[in-house]
């Protein structure tokens, strides 16, 4: 053949003099497309910044449901005639039921004595024996069991009552999944907002420089050998952006702390992300947006 | 080192660009291809690059069926072609070291190959002076060598121009010239395309003339117009 040509994948011709050149490749690129550098990366750190932020909200609001329903126990009132012994044994077979956390016993001497202790007067008003049966406190893994576990307990002997808080519970639980799924419907609408912002800013860059990748393919260029370095300077977008959202969050994240703890509703309301975790996350979604935004933006210029 | 075999060109929108052209260029030649605007000059180089692929017939170069090759083989093409255009298409982002880089570096050559090839290639359009210059900051002329220092760097065997010398003054347009003629002494084969009738008559090179995608003239030591050579 008069020019060679090579039907191995092209990418394997580049030697390492060529991955250095196409890296610096990148970063001049970068500089010398200066504004439009700024323009990428704030684009993408907006984005995430929103992003990041609706999710922390998310992630706080159902934490915050999910510890007010880990609140509720199932109270289990014993006969009053029933020995501690009989309680125990009750005590010991709903400990063996699935969905069971922990079963607390309270003796009906002791509530007594606290009674006593809470209300002084009380065997000056003839209430000379002791009235209170006793009773069990049964804390479950999911609170979506707890009917079937009440109902379960009901059915024992000795047992006199059981009050599971369904009517509150049934209603809390209903405002939490309300939550849930305003987050996720919110996180799944904002990441493609944000992948779509994103990869149009980078669509943006790309479109001021198709001269240059015309030209470059005038010249031989394959198609790797442009792609990577836009690919590359879309990573160091992607990577920057994020890092600076994760600033962003972290700084609004610690004020929003700060006012939090002055209400005393909202001191549980924390995401439980730790800021490396954060940071973590956000660094791979920039990444991963600037690389897919570069890589499918590219391909529009290189088949025209 | 270039044949056309029955080509023919037909856009989308039912412009026919080229219609049935044969002709055959030899190693080492020096052509024109002249016409109006629109009468196919473009088209056919851009046949020649693989920028585009003929609606019928078949287009050899250097012995290759290049109407054959998949998207994957035409860079390797243009890496033995110099490509000239009338805009210079230098890059704007790279001053004039770093065009030339550019395309060495695509071919995978080392740094030293690198600056030998390029001190080479400045020195013969004579730029070696303005290597740290952006194109923006160059004049017409000086852009135009630039390109065609570019094109020189891979040793290309044939250097396609398409209306070098459209942006330019008449003295510039005939320095340009003297250097196409003097890469094809060199050894290159050289195609312009061009409808400069001044420097076709000075030249009296082979002439090719379309006329709406029809080669209507092909002679040797030719003049731009037909009548000009019968007055003489």
């Amino acid at each position: 053949m008069w020019f060679e040509t090579s039907r191995k994948a092209p990418i394997s011709k580049v030697n390492l003099s060529s991955i250095e050149f196409l890296i610096q490749e990148a970063f001049t690129g970068i500089r010398r497309n200066g504004l439009m550098a700024y323009a990428s990366i704030s684009t993408i750190a907006l984005s995430l910044g929103v992003l990041g932020g609706f999710v922390l909200v998310a992630l706080g609001a159902n934490n915050f449901a999910a510890s007010q329903i880990s609140k509720f126990e199932i109270a289990v009132y014993m006969d009053v005639r029933a020995t501690k012994a009989q309680t125990e044994a009750v005590a010991e077979t709903i400990r063996k039921m699935p969905y069971v956390a922990g079963v607390e016993l309270r003796s009906r001497e002791q509530e007594w004595a606290r009674f006593k202790k809470e209300n002084p007067n009380i065997e000056a008003a003839g209430l000379q024996s002791n009235p209170i049966p006793h009773s069990l406190d049964v804390k479950v893994t999911d609170a979506a069991k707890t009917t079937y576990i009440a109902n379960k307990v009901r059915a024992m002997e000795g047992v006199h009552k059981v009050s599971d808080g369904r009517e509150v519970l049934s209603r809390v639980m209903a405002v939490a999944r309300v939550v849930r799924g305003i987050s996720v419907a919110g996180v799944v609408v904002l990441l493609i907002t944000a992948v779509f912002i994103i990869s149009n800013a980078i669509k943006l860059t790309l479109y001021a420089r198709r001269r240059e990748i015309r030209i470059m393919k005038l010249v031989g260029a394959t198609n790797w050998f442009i792609r990577v370095p836009l690919i590359i300077e879309g990573v160091v977008f992607g990577a920057t952006g994020a890092f600076a959202a994760w600033v962003l969050l972290r700084l609004g994240g610690s004020y929003v702390a700060h006012t939090a703890q002055r209400l005393p509703m909202m001191a549980r309301f924390s995401s439980d992300v730790t800021p490396g975790a954060l940071a973590l996350w956000l660094m791979l979604l920039g990444i991963a947006i600037g690389a897919a935004g570069s890589f499918v933006s590219i391909r529009r210029f290189l088949h025209d | 080192m270039i044949t056309l075999d029955g080509v023919s060109v037909e856009y989308e929108n039912g412009v026919r660009a080229l219609n049935d052209v044969s002709l055959s260029i030899a190693k080492g030649e020096f052509a024109f291809i002249v016409g109006a605007t629109g009468s196919g000059k473009s088209t056919l180089l851009r046949l020649l690059y693989r920028e585009m692929l003929p609606t019928k017939g078949r287009v050899f170069v250097g012995g290759e069926d290049v109407t054959a090759l998949t998207p994957n083989q035409v860079p390797f093409l243009r890496r033995k072609l110099g490509i000239v255009f009338q805009d210079f298409k230098l890059l704007p982002q790279k001053n004039l070291w770093e065009n030339l880089a550019f395309a060495l570096r695509v071919i995978g050559a080392q740094p030293r190959e690198i600056r030998r090839r390029i001190g080479d290639a400045l020195a013969m359009v004579g730029l070696t002076h303005r290597c740290d210059s952006f194109p923006h900051q160059m004049s017409g002329g000086e852009q135009q060598r630039a390109a065609i220092a570019r094109a020189l760097v891979n040793q290309p065997t044939l250097l396609l121009a398409d209306e070098p010398t459209g942006n330019l003054d008449p003295d510039t347009s005939w320095e340009i010239i003297q250097l196409l003629d003097e890469i094809n002494v060199r050894g290159a084969t050289v195609v312009v395309a061009t409808h400069d009738s001044h420097i076709v008559d000075r030249m009296k090179k082979r002439v090719i003339q379309l006329d709406a995608g029809f080669v209507v003239r092909d002679e040797q030591k030719g003049a731009y117009q037909q009548s000009e050579l019968e007055q003489h």
